[in-house]
């Protein structure tokens, strides 16, 4: 027999990329799930799990913490390989292949390596910078290279994807577009303070007049709305294809009389953070009542938070300690009610349950799911233009233009209509600011961005120091100091400070609610730990300060 | 040569042993004699010119005092003297047999004393006229020496016990055949019985504790589990260290071998003895050689084994009332605020047990473990073995079937295996074996395996409801709800094997074989997982939600085929020229396997009765496959070479190609040399006259091996494909990626282990006491290994020739066996050491909790360095922390370095973790006791590890695992708590209950290690064979009862309830009581 075998079942890597398909099937790759990593929201005060926190809410990151290792591996596992497609470019060319396809690929490769490039430059700081596959022997000469340079290069990386990549794809896979490289440019550019850079990106993508906002905030999320108008960069989900967001997920989202356990839910944080429909604070407006905490709000609390006594995939929604029992729609007849912890000890913890992007598809395919997952859509744009022209303190229309639009499409009314939502009017730059990021806090909870917007505006220091809430327990307990005085929901308004970050103390010293955990933050984490195995292999690789 | 023709041998002056030896070489003669009374090295004359062999004889043993007795072919050769007539002499008449009934043809019965003597017939008979209370001695190569007092009853039964560890017992080596003594490599040898007799279904779990130098691990006793791991002088290499596995001469699978059908059993443990398998053999070769029928057999055997499996120990928790204290106190500790009653109220608390009386719904208490384990389960063996011989076909044939139950739900391990042995003698030149063995398994069980849900579960959560109903569990998680309704799935596992040879004899001395061995597998898995949904504790109509994993039916189905073949050329030569031998092989072989996987499935099957892929929606299915291919390609030699015994030569090369590497770097050679010298033979020991020293030798072998088992392709930076999600026209459609993932290195080649080995043989007392030693030196060069590298390079590590190993180790086995009478006894022992130590690896590896680096033991642990716990908040405040959310009662570390290479004042994953011990077991022994009187056989073995650092993993010792978990109970009343005396804390095992900072106080430290060493009980068996007398008369040879016991006890210092071999999260270990019978016709 012959001792020359190759590989059955794989190509080889002599002679790939040396045609359209094969190269494309090489960029295909980047757009794997894997390489598309999503901040969590358990590292945010938007999220409670039971009495427990996330390690980078504990303050034990360490460089051996999953989170880290994962995140820096795969997208140094994209980045080569988007290199290795640039580098066989002049093969390709030598090959025949047409200059125009091949300055579409460099585009395309250029794009994912910026976005691999700003993820870690966004956690890790300076972190090794390469355009190029190095030899084992040489990496280990390699360290970190300043941020600065980084974000120079990885800017002329989404400049160069943002000229080569097409609008629109006219037929066959939608892949990355100019959009794309200009929404995430400007993102990269407000994560790093660079607001003109940012301005200018997001002002370019808004005007390729191409994407418009989803006309329903509470749909948008839905797996009834697939790569709608708004979506800008979208990595699809499908059942049939095995790409979903898991049962786990499902399951931990889903509320406990439709078969789901409801354990990992939005936090007390978040719900005082809406403003009422007069677009002020809770704290503030006289149209907040602490015992029906879900009555005029900004549409978008509703469509994130399932309101108390709403109808939700099939049941009414009531935590109540009194409401043993509550209606089944699907049989008509009242049934045990299990999302109360009076009957089940394990329902949520605070009383509340995720509603945004959760429908009753999530209770068919064995409780499993497969929502767009949104990288990045237009309303982030709009914000982001909106932000980096405040910190600019360059209001203009323009500005609130951008607000407005976003805010009143929540409201499910035109830009116009300012008697029909809160239009944002010119209050100077510091009020605006406080505005926009609540707006953003409101628009974008549950979709991975509250970490970085913690990270960039130095939040994390108090918002992720403070106490995660719930309400008191056991049903007798909370019937005796709350619900029998009728005290249900929050006895009293909490008080929210400059930055929205809300005071549940009074309640707490009263005795009316229970402290479900403690966060615990070690500002050491606005830069996470380069991976210990990194450093601890390679001597020209320092860790970050604090570790 | 025929004897019609006469026999010719050239004149000679000789000893009397090489004049037998040509004599047997030139005829088909066999000769018998007191060994100990002749004297084998007077000089004789032997000539022979075609003559009749009773004129060769006359002339041989004219000079000495001997005469002889023909009978058939068989020549006894007896003392002149001893012919002299008697008075008051009886005829007696006896049958000689073997252990196992068979028996024994050509056995010497001698008068004790005299040369008044005669050996047994082709059915083992003998007769013979004796005084009354004589006393006879039955001889017979290979066999124990038997007494017999003449008594009054004229017919005796007399049975002859394999001497194991004679030094004529032949040794099967690579390629051939060597006699134990004139072995020069470091090999152990192991009787077929010895291992059957350990009564474990898989062959891989009966060599625990046999060999020394041979670690085997486990760490289950599921029905039909195999031995976790074989390891011969520990570990030679960072890749695979598992030996390789010779079965009948071509690679095979250890588990594939009944272990009732093994012969023997070889271990090549030094270079110079695995050599002549170069390629593969780095970690050292096992071979097995199956029975066989020898000439005149015709047997018929059956084997019935019945018996239970019984977990030895289990993992214990708290009880109910301190999981609620306890679970309270943690989440005291974690969130102060809260307040001590955060989980459970105080009335929960104080009041569960009673509640639970009328209200277990709502208080459930639910003892996980009692629930789902049964107490025992039963197993059954039913075995038949038939062999027959003539002088041109010789037949042996094993059919065995194993059905084991497991300890939970309907779990059960079926085996059915068959082997067929056959030897064709054509005619003086050419003979023949076609041999063919089959085996198909089937293993069934529930798709969830139990176990480490049982030990993780709190009692709190219920399993069943009170009416009977399965109950919700903990949101869903209820293993035994999952068990009970989970599904099931079936595995087959047939394998079919053959191997054809022909041998051509074309002058004497000389042997040609061609060998052809073609092995087929195919597995079928068949997983059906069903949707299992609970219903509300107060409304049976209701369902609740589904159990965790089973929200759906889905079918899987996965198909694995392959092959294997191996192609054999080998020709052999012996010669003997006066006191020179010389044994010459030459070989080529070929080998080639092919693997392809196949899998489908479909999800949500609306049915749950037809697990048939047809039947699942066709939206919901799924597929794969893959394939792979490897081939060597191989040319070997041996010489081996002896000068009177005494000293004796050793040299072998094998030259090897293999797929898996370029064709530029595709070829090794791995030379070994060898050398033994028999001391006791030497003139100056025999003038000696140390009668208390039977036999020495020394022994001394250097050689080379290869090792190249790192993928199939390695060499090769493959393009791997996957799939990603694209919107085509608003649908997301799956497209076919590409990447390269590995970063390849072309020019990698054969890894080379260089061992030393140095050993000495003895034997005393008549080889009544003997001992074996070794010690070994091996280097491993351009180790094939998968460095770290950085991973910002982008790919996975990649195979590379790099790193150096080297390992010291040395091996003791010491036997003694003897008897008085009736009674015979042996005694064995081993014991063995290695430690391995890296060299410069050019880089390191992380293993979880261990490390390879340069100056590091194999898999050394790797962590911090604990200071005990913090005691106060004033210690707290002073030390240096892992992070700020350390409390008192945290593992305390200590801070070794920092980024300038000092103490930092901070605990970090970088600077702060040191080397914290070798990880692997020291000091492994075994041994076996044996005895016999009159029907009664028994025998024992043991095993242990003499010390192992061990790691208190998580499962031992931590509070609310997933944070839902039981509570273990080592740790109450010993962990460090607020509602403590400091006085009670500072003698604290265990840190505080937490979950917040349970990561960092689990990280890998001093902390946790502890001395892991045991010793086992492996096993115990006493049988009884019914006497002769009473058998006989039903025709049956022999009937033995007997009954055995594995793993009965076991000392060690692990945690209460924890097996030493038990893994975390496996099935248990258990211990095995067995009843049997075989019989024999």
């Amino acid at each position: 027999n012959d001792l020359d075998l190759n590989p059955l079942a794989e190509g080889s890597s002599e002679n790939w990329y040396s045609n359209e398909v094969e190269i494309e099937m090489a960029l295909k790759d980047l757009y794997r799930d894997i390489f598309w990593p999503m901040d969590s929201e358990d590292w945010t005060d938007d999220y409670t799990y039971r009495e427990t926190n996330s390690s980078i809410v504990n303050g034990t990151l360490n460089g051996q913490d999953g989170s880290v290792t994962s995140l820096w591996t795969n997208q140094y596992k994209a980045i080569a390989r988007a290199n290795t497609i640039l580098a066989n470019m002049e093969k390709a060319a030598s090959k025949g292949i047409n200059q125009s396809r091949i300055d579409l690929y460099i585009a395309e490769a250029s794009f994912m390596r910026a976005c691999m490039y700003a993820r870690l430059v966004s956690h890790f700081g300076d972190v090794v910078y390469l355009t190029e596959v190095v030899d084992i022997e040489t990496a280990f000469t390699i360290g970190r290279t300043p941020k600065a340079d980084i974000i120079k290069a990885t800017y002329a990386d989404f400049d160069k994807a943002a000229a080569g990549l097409p609008v629109k794809y006219s037929g066959g896979s939608q892949r990355a577009t100019k959009g794309a490289a200009l929404a995430l440019k400007a993102r990269f550019a407000l994560y790093n303070g660079d607001w003109s850079v940012a301005a200018d990106a997001a002002k370019a993508c808004m005007d390729l007049n191409v994407y418009k906002l989803h006309s329903n905030y509470t749909k948008l999320f839905l797996t009834t709305t697939r790569n709608s108008e708004e979506s800008i960069f979208v990595i699809p989900r499908s059942i049939t294809n095995k790409v979903t967001i898991g049962n786990g997920t499902v399951l931990n989202t889903v509320s406990r009389n439709p078969g789901g356990w409801a354990a990992m839910d939005p936090s007390w944080d978040l719900l005082a953070a809406y403003t009422c429909t007069d677009g002020k604070p809770i704290d503030e407006s006289p149209l907040f009542n602490p015992h029906e905490p879900f009555k005029n709000r900004d549409p978008r609390c509703n469509a994130t938070i399932v309101e108390f006594g709403s109808r939700h995939l099939g049941f009414v929604y009531d935590p109540h300690p009194d409401a043993l029992e509550v209606l089944n729609y699907n049989t008509g007849k009242m049934q045990k009610n299990n999302d109360n912890r009076a009957n089940a000890q394990y329902a949520s913890f605070n009383a509340l349950i995720w509603k945004k992007g959760v429908d009753e598809s999530w209770l068919e395919n064995g409780k499993d799911a497969d929502p767009d997952k949104i990288i990045i859509r237009y309303a982030d744009v709009l914000l982001m233009y909106a932000e980096a022209k405040i910190e600019l303190n360059q209001i203009d229309e323009s500005v609130l233009d951008a607000i407005n639009r976003v805010r009143s499409r929540a409201y499910g009314v035109d830009k116009a209509a300012v008697n029909d939502y809160p239009a944002v009017t010119n209050q100077g730059q510091a009020s605006l600011r406080k505005i926009l990021r609540t707006e953003r806090r409101m628009e974008f909870a549950k979709e991975g961005l509250r970490y970085m917007d913690l990270v960039r505006w130095r939040l994390a220091t108090k918002a992720l120091t403070n106490k995660s809430y719930g309400i008191l327990y056991p049903a007798a307990l909370l019937r005796e100091k709350v619900t029998s005085k009728g005290l249900w929901f929050w006895p009293v308004t909490p008080k929210l400070d400059e930055d929205g970050i809300p005071d549940f103390s009074e309640m707490e010293n009263a005795g009316q609610i229970t402290v479900l955990s403690k966060r615990n933050w070690d500002d050491r984490q606005y830069l996470w730990p380069i991976p210990t195995k990194e450093v601890l292999i390679n001597d020209n690789l320092s860790q970050n300060p604090g570790y | 040569m025929e004897n019609a023709e006469g026999i010719t041998i050239p004149l000679a002056k000789v000893t009397l042993a090489e004049a037998i030896k040509k004599i047997e070489a030139a005829s088909d003669y066999t000769f018998f004699y007191d060994a100990i009374k002749t004297n084998l090295r007077q000089q004789v004359t032997l000539k022979a010119d075609n003559q009749k062999i009773e004129d060769v004889l006359n002339v041989l043993l004219k000079t000495t005092d001997l005469q002889y007795k023909i009978t058939d072919h068989q020549i006894a050769l007896i003392p002149r003297d001893n012919f002299k007539s008697t008075q008051s002499k009886k005829k007696i008449t006896g049958v000689v047999v073997d252990e196992t009934g068979i028996p024994v043809i050509g056995a010497n019965v001698v008068e004790a004393g005299t040369t008044n003597g005669t050996i047994t017939d082709l059915e083992g008979k003998f007769s013979l006229d004796v005084p009354l209370n004589a006393d006879l001695l039955l001889t017979y190569v290979g066999y124990v020496s038997a007494n017999l007092k003449v008594g009054s009853a004229d017919h005796y039964n007399v049975q002859l016990a394999l001497d194991s560890q004679g030094l004529d017992e032949v040794i099967v080596v690579g390629y051939g055949t060597v006699k134990k003594k004139d072995l020069t490599g470091a090999v152990a040898s192991l009787q077929g019985d010895l291992l059957s007799s350990r009564k474990t279904t898989q062959l891989s779990a009966a060599l625990q504790g046999a060999v020394a130098g041979v670690l085997v691990t486990r760490d289950n006793s599921a029905p039909g589990a195999t031995a976790g791991s074989i390891k011969i002088r520990g570990v030679t290499t960072i890749g695979d260290s598992s030996p390789l596995v010779i079965v009948d001469g071509v690679p095979g699978d250890i588990n594939q071998v009944n272990p009732n059908d093994v012969e023997n059993m070889s271990v090549l443990k030094d270079a110079a003895s695995a050599s002549i398998y170069g390629s593969r053999a780095a970690a050292g070769v096992i071979l097995i050689t199956t029975k066989r029928a020898s000439e005149n057999d015709l047997t018929l055997g059956y084997n019935f084994e019945y018996g239970w499996e019984i977990p030895t120990k289990q993992p214990e928790y708290v009880g109910i009332q301190r999981f609620l204290e306890m679970t309270n106190e943690l989440r005291y500790n974690d969130n102060n605020a809260g307040g001590m009653y955060q989980t459970y109220s105080q009335d929960q608390v104080e009041n569960w047990v009673k509640y639970n009386a009328t209200d277990p719904n709502n208080y459930p208490i639910t003892d996980w473990t009692d629930l789902i384990l049964k107490s025992s389960a039963p197993r059954q063996t039913h075995s038949l073995n038939i062999a027959g011989g003539s002088k041109s076909v010789r037949t042996k044939a094993s059919v065995t079937y194993d059905k084991t139950d497991g300890l939970y739900a309907d779990r059960y391990y079926e085996r059915f295996m068959t082997r067929v042995n056959n030897d064709f003698k054509i005619n003086n030149y050419l003979g023949a074996t076609l041999d063919f063995n089959f085996k198909r398994s089937k293993s069934h069980q529930p798709v969830f395996d139990p176990i480490n849900r049982m030990r993780i579960a709190a009692p709190v959560y219920a399993a069943v409801w009170d009416d009977g109903r399965m109950a919700e569990g903990k949101s869903g998680s209820n293993p035994y709800a999952i068990m009970e309704n989970g599904g099931s799935k079936d595995s087959w596992y047939n394998q079919i094997g053959g191997k054809a040879s022909i041998d051509f004899t074309p002058i004497e001395g000389l042997k040609i074989s061609g060998i052809v061995a073609p092995i087929y597998n195919f597995d079928k898995i068949k997983s059906f997982s069903l949707a299992a949904a609970y219903t509300l504790a107060n409304d049976p109509n209701t369902i609740g939600g589904y159990y965790e994993g089973h929200s759906t039916t889905k079918l899987t189905e996965d198909r694995n085929d392959s092959y294997n073949v191996t192609t054999q050329f080998i020709a052999t030569y012996l010669k003997t020229l006066g006191k020179h031998d010389l044994n010459v092989m030459l070989g080529y072989e070929n080998y080639f396997q092919y693997n392809e996987t196949l899998f489908a499935s479909r999800d949500q099957y609306e049915l749950t009765n037809y697990p048939y892929l047809d039947l699942g929606p066709l939206s919901l299915r799924d597929n794969g496959g893959s394939a792979y291919e490897t081939a060597y390609r191989s040319m070997f030699g041996r010489i081996m070479y002896s000068y009177a015994n005494k000293y004796l030569l050793q040299a072998n090369i094998r030259y090897d190609g293999s797929s898996r590497f370029h064709k530029d770097y595709r070829w090794g050679s791995f030379p070994s040399f060898s050398a033994g010298w028999v001391v006791s033979e030497e003139s100056f020991m025999k003038d000696a006259d140390l009668n208390w020293l039977s036999f020495a030798k020394l022994r001394a072998s250097w050689g080379t091996l290869g090792n190249e088992r790192i993928g199939n392709y390695p060499y090769q930076a493959t393009i791997a494909f996957s799939n990603a999600l694209f919107y085509q026209n608003g649908i997301a459609v799956s497209e076919l990626t590409a990447a390269q993932q590995q970063y390849a290195i072309q020019n990698i080649s054969w890894e080379t282990t260089e061992s030393l080995d140095l050993g000495m043989d003895l034997s005393f007392l008549d080889n009544r006491l003997r001992f074996t030693g070794d010690y070994y030196h091996k280097t491993t060069k351009d180790m094939l290994l998968a460095l770290e590298i950085p991973d910002y390079v982008g790919f996975d590590n990649p195979d590379k020739n790099t790193g150096k190993m080297s390992t010291n180790g040395y091996e003791l086995e010491a036997g003694w066996n003897d008897k008085a009478g009736d009674f015979s006894y042996s005694v064995s022992v081993n014991f063995s050491d290695f430690l391995s130590e890296m060299g410069d690896l050019g880089g390191t590896q992380f293993i979880g909790d261990q490390v390879k680096m340069k100056g590091s033991q194999f898999n050394e642990w790797y962590g911090y360095i604990s200071e005990g716990l913090f005691q106060s908040q004033e210690d707290l405040n002073n030390s240096a922390k892992i992070n700020n959310n350390v409390k008192v009662g945290d593992v305390k570390y200590k801070d070794i370095s920092g980024p300038d290479g000092v103490p930092d004042g901070k605990i970090s994953s970088e600077y702060d973790r040191v080397l914290l011990g070798g990880s692997l077991p020291r000091y492994m022994f075994g041994g076996n006791v044996s005895a016999k009187y009159k029907g009664f056989d028994f025998s024992m073995a043991f095993q242990g590890v003499g010390s192992q650092l061990v790691r208190l993993n998580s499962m031992m010792i931590e509070p609310l695992s997933e944070n839902w978990g039981n509570i273990p109970s080592i740790l109450d009343g010993n962990y460090w708590s607020s509602l403590k005396s400091e006085a009670e804390n500072a003698k604290a095992r265990y840190p505080r209950l937490t979950r917040s900072n349970i990561s960092s106080n689990q990280a890998m430290s001093d902390f946790w290690l502890f001395n892991g060493r045991y010793v086992r009980l492996k096993n115990l068996t006493l049988g009884y064979t019914l006497p002769l007398s009473l058998t006989n008369k039903v025709s049956i040879d022999k009937i033995r009862i007997y009954a055995s016991a594995n793993d009965l006890f076991c000392l060690s210092k692990f945690p209460k309830g924890w097996d030493p071999e038990m893994g975390s999260s496996s099935y248990p270990i258990t211990t095995s009581l067995l009843l049997g019978v075989s019989v024999n016709f």
